[in-house]
């Protein structure tokens, strides 16, 4: 029985410097690193590039291994059983996506003049992911905008997308998922948008991680409260 | 072959909100008990730590929906989708391991809506067989052993408490502050919603919450959230008469020939399939697995499903579903509101709860201001995706937005509804459970309603730029709460449990969960559920298996329409 509640540490650490495949090949690295660094691009703070989002996307890719850090992030967690076939079986899926992902996008580049998608320039590059993701260029959030929304059926989860939703939502896993799965390297993306993460897992779980700092230290709730009569009798 | 357990008294299917309280109370009168659940039984300190990606996004806690898929579809000629809909966690303590905790009381007014409303064209409106008084004592005793903090005296309009809260609650978030000021300004009451969670110097003893905001859908490495694995199971399993069998999937309840149910059969983790025989047999699977299994359990008597002479079982089917507003605030003008702080919620308000026929629709939810996330999924609608302006929505909004959330409270409709899917199986071969649902006119403007007064709330506190979400053509199941799939009532023709959630058909069986739910209430089910389930759990141990029955005899209602 490979009950989840008993499924063996592995120890494994991702070394986010790494240029070691486990997954892609030279190129198809030098091609999803590319399209990863205009998802997340470099401009006054660092972007994809250099938080690693390369190898946090190469070891999720290269089979399941890296999918579950432990609790206290000191390696991996050995899926076993049914959850370990279904897991195999979701990534051979994500292989094949960015296997014919990368082609889609050398192919893609080659029809805006260039040599391959690595070597187009950054405009070429937007150019093939615009084509790719079917959607215009994203504008800027403005604060003078007005437009409603409508709950539909989604979920956070990274199964049955396109590749270019899958590639997107792999990237900003990469850029802000804890350091221990390879990318978001010395918490770079936590820094570029003021997230005060833990230092480490095992900080979340023995009480060393606080955020009680970025409550609203003195307050009354008498004072806070439209109606608030505390009951005197003594039940 | 099936191999035999030794009988015992009772057996529970589902060890969450609804099982828990259950083992206890009858573990506790020296019943002997077997506990099942699907799941993996997860300790704390071993399994859960603050990782967004293993528990947002890489559903570590949720069912793999490639091995336990559901299926959804908005009308009965569209085929389902699979899709994980209501997704609670697969593992001893249910939801209650990853929930926020909102444990709000219900209101008296919950349990008698067809009384208060009469026929609403299209929906299917029933009063509860009993009514808030009494649920109350239940009520209080969860709130004292379960552990859920609150301010006492902040409720304006409700119902009456034999008993304070044994904790008081977390101090406001940035956020929390200004939702608190956006209320005040537009006359509205507002208040620290309970929370199934302690804090300093509370009246049990115990450790005060963790403060690392890594909570709604995360499982708590410090055992400090209020869970039914760490109260109710340990507590039942001191008594020496309760056994939990993890990992462990009950296929069938069994029946005899004259319909009386004989035990569970089910897949232990090698595999193999045991039957294990009992004198009462108590379902707390959740609304959708708890109905889904009756389905399945076809018999000679019950050719429908077990229990199933008025056809009922798995209609009237209710989800809730969480809508919200969030505003954005000028970075340059606001200090930052600290979205990824909290324990989810930091300021609600039932001030639109109850009935105001002005307002264009019957009933109302509960609201409350809640974190907008940890960086992987803030919230943020209709987000860029990729480039420049990805990148700069999460530096410009991630510290400086805030969101104002619903539960919307749907009206039960017969058509809204589980039932087996034709085609669709699970990891064991069995047929999953199929949710047919669409909104009724009331859930679309109560959404509109409440959503726009959640703007002018985000307006009033400073937002800059709101985005209401209203709700869809259909539910999405993301609340994460089921009700009524396996309807209360006083007539065996039109319900399927009487008050004690018994079956009308099958005296011992009980379904403990909020299947039995005639109405889906305007607050989160979980506080109820487990006090349902004690109260349920209180008559089986002490009138029930002492072999006498009782009912409750209601006084009428006088309308005050």
């Amino acid at each position: 029985m490979a009950s989840k509640s008993e499924w063996e540490k592995l120890d494994l650490t991702i070394d986010p410097d790494s240029d070691e495949k486990l997954f892609f090949s030279d190129h198809e690295w030098d091609t999803i690193e590319a399209a990863a660094a205009r998802i997340i691009p470099t401009d006054r703070d660092p972007g994809a590039r250099e938080a690693r989002v390369i190898v946090f996307i190469d070891r999720y890719l290269s089979g399941i291994n890296y999918h579950y850090a432990t609790a206290d992030g000191s390696g991996f967690l050995q899926l076993a059983g049914e959850e370990a076939r279904a897991a195999r079986a979701r990534t051979s899926e994500f292989q094949r996506l960015y296997r014919a992902g990368v082609r889609e996008l050398d192919a893609e580049a080659i029809r805006h003049g260039a040599e391959d998608f690595v070597s187009a320039d950054e405009e070429t590059q937007d150019a093939v992911l615009v084509v790719i993701s079917g959607s215009p260029k994203p504008t800027h959030v403005r604060l003078d905008e007005h437009e409603v929304f409508y709950s539909r059926l989604q979920g956070n989860s990274d199964t049955g997308k396109s590749f270019f939703d899958t590639l997107a939502l792999h990237v900003r896993q990469g850029f802000y998922a804890d350091p221990v799965y390879g990318g978001n390297k010395d918490q770079i993306g936590w820094k570029v948008i003021g997230f005060p993460g833990p230092k480490s897992l095992k900080d979340t779980m023995d009480g060393t991680y606080t955020t009680a700092p970025f409550f609203v230290q003195d307050y009354d709730w008498k004072d806070l409260l439209l109606t608030y009569e505390p009951p005197t009798d003594d039940n | 072959m099936v191999k035999r357990n030794d009988p015992v008294d009772v057996v529970i299917v589902g060890l969450g909100a609804g099982g828990g309280p259950a083992a206890k109370v009858l573990a506790e009168a020296g019943y002997s008990v077997v506990g099942f659940d699907k799941g993996p039984w997860l300790r704390g300190p071993e399994h859960y730590s603050g990782d967004e990606l293993k528990f947002q996004n890489r559903s570590y806690l949720w069912p793999d929906v490639d091995l336990m898929p559901r299926t959804v579809r908005s009308d009965e000629t569209t085929e389902g989708r699979i899709f994980n809909f209501s997704p609670v966690p697969s593992a001893v303590g249910g939801g209650t391991t990853h929930m926020a905790g909102w444990t709000p009381r219900p209101r008296p007014s919950d349990f008698i809506m067809h009384s208060l409303h009469g026929d609403v064209e299209g929906a299917s409106l029933a009063d509860w067989p009993y009514r808030y008084e009494h649920l109350e004592p239940y009520l209080t005793k969860v709130e004292w052993s379960y552990g859920i903090s609150g301010l006492d005296g902040a409720e304006v309009g409700a119902g009456f408490r034999s008993k304070r809260y044994p904790s008081g609650p977390l101090g406001p978030t940035k956020f929390g502050e200004k939702f608190y000021a956006g209320c005040r300004k537009l006359g509205i009451n507002a208040m620290p919603l309970p929370m199934s969670h302690l804090t300093e110097r509370n009246k049990l003893g115990r450790k005060a919450v963790n403060r690392t905001s890594f909570w709604n859908q995360y499982g708590d490495p410090t055992e400090t959230r209020s869970t039914v694995a760490t109260t109710y199971i340990p507590e039942a399993l001191a008594t020496g008469n309760f056994e939990v069998r993890a990992d462990s999937f009950v296929k069938e309840v069994v029946v005899d020939r004259n319909g009386k149910a004989t035990g569970v059969v089910y897949i232990a983790p090698d595999g193999s399939e045991f039957e294990q025989e009992a004198r009462v047999v108590i379902l707390a699977l959740g609304a959708i697995e708890s109905s889904r299994l009756m389905l399945m359990s076809k018999s000679a008597r019950f050719p429908d499903g077990l229990a199933n002479d008025s056809g009922l079982v798995g209609k009237n089917a209710t989800f809730h579903e969480y809508l919200f507003a969030v505003g954005l605030f000028d970075r340059e003008l606001s200090p930052a509101l600290n979205g990824f702080t909290g324990n989810y919620q930091s300021g609600g308000s039932m001030h639109f709860y109850e009935t105001d026929y002005d307002r264009g629709h019957i009933g109302g939810g509960i609201i409350a201001t809640t974190q907008i996330g940890q960086p992987i999924n803030p919230i943020l609608p209709g987000k860029p995706v990729w480039g420049e302006a990805a990148k700069d929505a999460d530096r410009d909004y991630f510290l400086h937005s805030m969101k104002i959330g619903m539960i919307l409270q749907d009206l039960p409709q017969e058509t809204n509804r589980v039932d087996l899917d034709p085609t669709v199986k699970d990891r064991w071969g069995m047929p999953v459970a199929r949710i047919t649902n669409k909104p009724h006119p009331n859930d679309t403007a109560m959404s509109k309603w409440q959503i726009d007064k959640n703007v002018e709330i985000l307006e009033a506190a400073g937002a800059v730029r709101t985005m209401p979400v209203y709700l869809g053509n259909e539910f999405t199941g993301n609340a994460c709460h089921q009700h009524g799939t396996v309807r209360m009532g006083t007539d065996p023709s039109k319900s399927v449990l009487n008050e004690w959630a018994q079956a009308h058909s099958v005296d011992n069986l009980f379904v403990l969960d909020g299947s039995g739910f005639a109405t889906a209430m305007g607050v989160n089910p979980t506080l109820t559920i487990m006090a349902h389930s004690w109260r349920a759990a209180d008559y089986i141990a002490n009138t029930y298996l002492k072999g006498r029955s009782e009912r409750l005899v209601l006084d009428p209602i006088t309308a005050t329409k």
